[in-house]
């Protein structure tokens, strides 16, 4: 009886290894209707962005903060966020919405990939009640000099609402309309806007200048100004 | 899972993240179109620089990398007087008061072209800054650089020496 208890606790043990997990991360608790599902670049979680997720919790905004690479034990490189297996993310959106809260999801850089591809996996009625925004998103394929430029084929996005934030001080910045157009040739409903006088990762540079230092301390405000003008309800 | 993922991930970062950066030689590209204005509002073209090697450098004055090649730019410009070499630096989606404000604090002798719309930036298909171009006489890519590197020593010398020395000799 014992040894048939060990094989069904076994056996559960395994299928709970195989399945999807709803991976590791961290709360910043707040009681409004709105939920941000933060997840950080290849580069990991920087201060000034938890510092900002405490703010906005504070103004009643939620944070699920994601740190990829601390949650798949990944180097901190761009293919990294490659590898993040997209049913651990679409499991984690779907958590999200049972909250009963307004989800929007905020992914920075390569994390980008991962997200659009969970978000394309949810059937469209799970898609169409999420929102997207994305910093500086990093979507290339291929990317060499002399070269047509080449964006990963995420997935069925349609119904998906995309904001895509730029920095106006980065080499993507002229390639961004062909960004949008590739985003909207895979169903998503897109719009932009251009964050000046700042670079990629502003809030995370080894010598920022007065202003980036300034935006890193008021990030939350930049971000609930681009949820409120954006207005993806 | 994980331990699968981690191994995945080393994988990849053996298989491509510590590759070290380096000249990539093209065989004999023709090169896309330049057309951009000087600070004086000059428009310039390749044509300008026909029968020279040309060093074209994209870069921006936010971007470090960019600053920290530039004096060895200017070293490589004065090493090089007097023979054909021209060194071209192209601005990448900046404006003219940006590109002033940066050369206010950095003395440079060779031309700056201002791209204030990255039409050449996106006509030159350059996604990281700074990239740089090697064309020989005629015009012709032959070798990209994506990345700073010394341009007065090393294998960026060795490469600019070796395009002018298929140069008939005066």
């Amino acid at each position: 009886m014992r040894f048939f208890r060990f094989l069904l606790v076994s056996a559960w043990a395994c299928s709970f290894a195989v399945r999807a997990e709803v991976p590791d991360h961290q709360v910043f608790a707040a009681s409004g209707p709105q939920l941000l599902l933060w997840v950080t670049s290849e580069r990991g979680r920087a201060e000034p962005e938890v510092h900002a997720a405490q703010q906005l919790a504070a103004q009643g905004v939620e944070i699920w903060s994601l740190d990829l690479v601390a949650a798949y034990f990944l180097p901190q490189l761009a293919s990294s966020m490659d590898a993040v297996p997209s049913r651990d993310l679409a499991d984690w959106l779907r958590a999200a919405q049972a909250s009963g809260k307004r989800v929007v999801v905020y992914a920075v850089s390569r994390a980008a990939v991962p997200v659009l591809r969970a978000a394309a996996m949810l059937t469209p009625g799970e898609r169409q009640g999420l929102c997207v925004m994305l910093m500086y998103p990093n979507l290339y394929t291929v990317a060499e000099p002399l070269a047509e430029p080449d964006f990963l084929v995420v997935g069925d996005l349609r119904g998906l609402r995309v904001h895509v934030l730029q920095p106006r001080r980065s080499a993507a910045t002229p390639w961004l309309p062909g960004l949008l157009d590739h985003l909207s040739k895979q169903g998503a409903a897109t719009s932009h806007v251009i964050l000046e006088n700042l670079r990629e990762g502003w809030w995370a540079r080894e010598t920022p200048t007065e202003f980036e230092i300034a935006e890193s301390r008021r990030m939350d405000a930049m971000l609930l100004r681009e949820l409120n003008n954006w207005g993806c309800k | 899972m994980k331990r699968w993922l981690g191994v995945c991930a080393m994988g990849l970062l053996l298989a491509g993240g510590v590759q070290a950066a380096g000249f990539e030689a093209r065989a004999a590209t023709p090169a896309p179109e330049l057309k951009a204005q000087d600070l004086a509002g000059v428009t310039k073209t390749l044509a300008d620089y026909r029968g020279k090697v040309v060093l074209l450098n994209f870069w921006a004055s936010w971007c470090p990398p960019c600053l920290r090649e530039m004096p060895s730019m200017e070293r490589l410009r004065t090493k090089m007087a007097g023979r054909p070499l021209a060194i071209v630096a192209v601005d990448s989606a900046e404006t003219r008061d940006e590109v002033n404000g940066f050369l206010s604090r950095m003395t440079l002798g060779f031309p700056i072209l201002l791209d204030p719309d990255g039409a050449n930036t996106k006509r030159w298909k350059v996604f990281a800054l700074p990239t740089t171009f090697l064309l020989d006489a005629e015009g012709r890519v032959r070798h990209v650089l994506t990345g700073p590197t010394e341009w007065d020593e090393g294998e960026a010398l060795g490469i600019i020496e070796s395009l002018l020395a298929e140069l008939p000799h005066p």
